[in-house]
């Protein structure tokens, strides 16, 4: 493996290829008994999988560290890059990863961990007292990103699913053993289109893909109500890369029934409550800070729904560069949903003089195609945080639920489904304006 | 003419007789996507992620000299999106509705998914049943002799496809935008006769359109 392996990084993988012993041992599966039989080599098969990947991210890190300190030389061919995304080939897609790391920049990295280790404690145990005491310095420091190495620790924290998971002692295992789920036909049937392309859930029926079944059919039995919607599998997919299955499950339990900020099942709920009330506050949000952008998407007929849907639905994980998703994630969990508004309105922003010349077809394209620059967190958060929307949304948010009959307007969806419809009828009038054409 | 359109229904390089909207819609999992990707980019993959909500893609044809342009809504196929993705039907003036040859279930929800339609969709909607990944011939658990029969009774065009294999693909959705077309042109065609006998035109809504510099003229909505 050479000299160059940092601790934080092989914990880091060491949680990927186990996640856990408590969890190993617990460990179910879809067909108990088959696979508590191959039980064993499956997980070595994983490991090993995995642990070649990472051999091969280090060495080819030590090989473009060994270029970047010669000369310019072609790319070497990676297999994944450094989350365990298998790279398309001739891809050029960033990984995150900065070109020529200095020793300068190693060393920074190096004392944000030591930074963050003294403000959790050993296993989090001094946290809660760390962010009493300085909730200003953990938003900053969340702000700038959670270590990688601790943002599994730091995530279960930060969302109060540590507590959740403490006080269910064995909740979990009951669920993924003895219940059965109405949609475990369902989740199957997309458990190899979840982050198909990363490593750890590409193996049929391999760790990673009977972890993701286990984690959405316990919580399709613990909320019955929600059961499973596509889209949980991206929250569960991103978390799990980061923790155990029982961590991983409690964390969604956190999110969905709202341990620390607003429940978030509304987005799964029937009739996606939530995701038409985000997508409509988002319409808003995006009319008052970007009049002249917003009057443009009216004009268009470019209604959220059309691009921003996923946005809500996965918090970012859905189809946006890993590393931004990351550092989402890091605010998100501490700060809450408002960050998906304003790192919305933040790529808005960022591409809005091209945007706003644009017609509807080549708009819709951009919308769900941003370039390479805006997805660079470092670029892009900034940006986000100059979106000041807590309080702004809240009246918005009332402004909703009052409803379409107390509001003068129409409802988002009536508006929504009409504004569709004209983009529909658009074509229509077209035709008649080539029909005339033709006649003349 | 074409230099006073509205600059936002055309870029350059981008010229089109027709624009028709289709949707397509089906179960979760036939192969919705992979047949969109296969029609607009030649494209198919194996390990696709699940559509979240909708997608959109467009493509250019001929039919009978015209230039056909069709703006295509890829949307999630579980039940719970109809939320978000029923809003598409509307004004849509085609739909093609995916099923999966292998799993019986897909078939079965067909009967749903044309109450769907009826519910959001105009009447008038020009429906094709696709029966999709006839490459896993081994697995196959919906006949095409029934699901034929099914497409007939309920007036609907009917074609098997293979996205992976790219089989049919491009006569389905070539059929259902000729369809389109056809119906399109008839209706031009009665409302022109109606309106040369200075009568009311029927049942095609009536729109005025500001057409270049020509003015004000009474013409026709094609999209039903």
């Amino acid at each position: 493996m050479g000299g160059s392996v940092r601790p934080g990084r092989l914990i880091r993988m060491a949680q990927v290829a186990v996640p856990s012993g408590r969890a190993t041992a617990r460990w179910v599966s879809w067909d108990f008994v088959r696979l508590r039989i191959s039980r064993i080599a499956g997980i070595r098969d994983t490991i090993f999988d995995i642990w070649a990947a990472c051999s091969n991210i280090l060495t080819e890190m030590d090989k473009k560290k060994a270029i970047d300190d010669t000369e310019p030389g072609p790319a070497p061919s990676r297999v994944v890059d450094r989350f365990g995304f298998i790279k398309p080939e001739q891809s050029g897609s960033p990984d995150g990863l900065p070109k020529g790391r200095s020793i300068h920049d190693r060393e920074r990295e190096e004392r944000r961990i030591r930074k963050w280790r003294k403000m959790i404690g050993v296993g989090g145990s001094d946290w809660k007292h760390y962010v009493r005491r300085n909730p200003h310095v953990v938003k900053r420091q969340i702000r700038k990103g959670i270590p990688d190495c601790l943002r599994g620790l730091v995530w279960q924290l930060i969302s109060g699913s540590r507590d959740l998971l403490l006080m269910n002692p064995g909740v979990y295992e009951t669920l993924v053993i003895y219940e059965t789920s109405a949609s475990e036909l369902e989740i199957i049937r997309d458990i190899s289109r979840t982050f198909p392309s990363h490593i750890f859930f590409q193996q049929r029926h391999g760790l990673g893909q009977r972890s993701l079944y286990n984690i959405l059919k316990a919580y399709s039995v613990y909320d019955r109500d929600v059961g499973y919607v596509q889209g949980m599998g991206f929250l569960a997919g991103l978390l799990l890369l980061y923790m155990s299955e029982e961590d991983a499950f409690w964390l969604l339990v956190a999110l969905l029934k709202g341990a620390v900020h607003a429940p978030m099942e509304g987005l799964y709920q029937a009739g996606l409550p939530l995701v038409q009330q985000y997508l409509s506050q988002f319409e808003k949000l995006v009319m008052e800070h970007m009049p002249k952008l917003g009057q443009h998407f009216v004009e268009e007929m470019i209604n959220p729904s059309m691009y921003a849907s996923q946005w809500f639905i996965t918090v970012f994980s859905y189809s946006f560069p890993f590393h931004l998703t990351l550092r989402v994630w890091d605010v998100f969990l501490y700060e809450g949903i408002k960050i998906v508004f304003q790192v919305g309105l933040a790529l808005l922003r960022f591409c809005h003089d091209d945007l706003v010349k644009l017609p509807f077809e080549s708009l819709l394209h951009a919308l769900r195609n941003f370039p390479e620059e805006a997805t660079d967190p470092d670029v892009l958060l900034p940006i986000a945080f100059t979106f000041k929307v807590s309080s702004r949304l809240e009246e918005l948010q009332k402004e909703y639920q009052k409803g379409p009959e107390s509001s003068s307007e129409t409802s988002s969806i009536k508006r929504h489904q009409a504004l569709i419809s004209k983009t529909m009828s658009r074509g229509g009038s077209r035709v008649i304006s080539n029909l005339t054409a033709d006649k003349k | 003419m074409s230099g006073r359109r509205p600059a936002t229904w055309e870029q350059a390089g981008d010229e089109y007789d027709y624009l028709f909207k289709v949707v397509l819609i089906g179960d979760s999992g036939v192969g919705k996507s992979n047949l969109l990707s296969r029609f607009t980019r030649n494209t198919f993959s194996l390990d696709s992620k699940s559509t979240i909500g909708v997608e959109f893609a467009t493509r250019t044809i001929q039919v009978e000299g015209k230039t056909i342009k069709a703006q295509i809504w890829d949307t999630a196929g579980q039940e719970r999106y109809r939320a978000i993705t029923s809003a598409y039907y509307r004004g849509a003036v085609g739909a093609l509705l995916v099923y999966d040859v292998t799993k019986a279930a897909t078939f079965e929800n067909v009967k749903r998914w044309l109450k769907e339609l009826r519910d959001h969709a105009d009447a008038n909607t020009a429906v094709m049943l696709i029966g999709n990944k006839t490459d896993l011939a081994h697995l196959r658990a919906v006949a095409q002799e029934g699901a034929a029969a099914f497409a007939e009774r309920e007036g609907l065009s009917f074609i098997e496809t293979s996205a992976l294999g790219a089989t049919n693909v491009d006569t389905a959705f070539e059929t259902v935008l000729t369809e389109i077309y056809q119906t399109v042109s008839k209706k031009a065609l009665a409302s022109d006769e109606a309106a040369s006998s200075a009568s009311s035109v029927g049942e095609g809504q009536s729109i005025q359109v500001s057409a270049g510099d020509s003015g004000s003229l009474t013409t026709r909505c094609c999209a039903f």
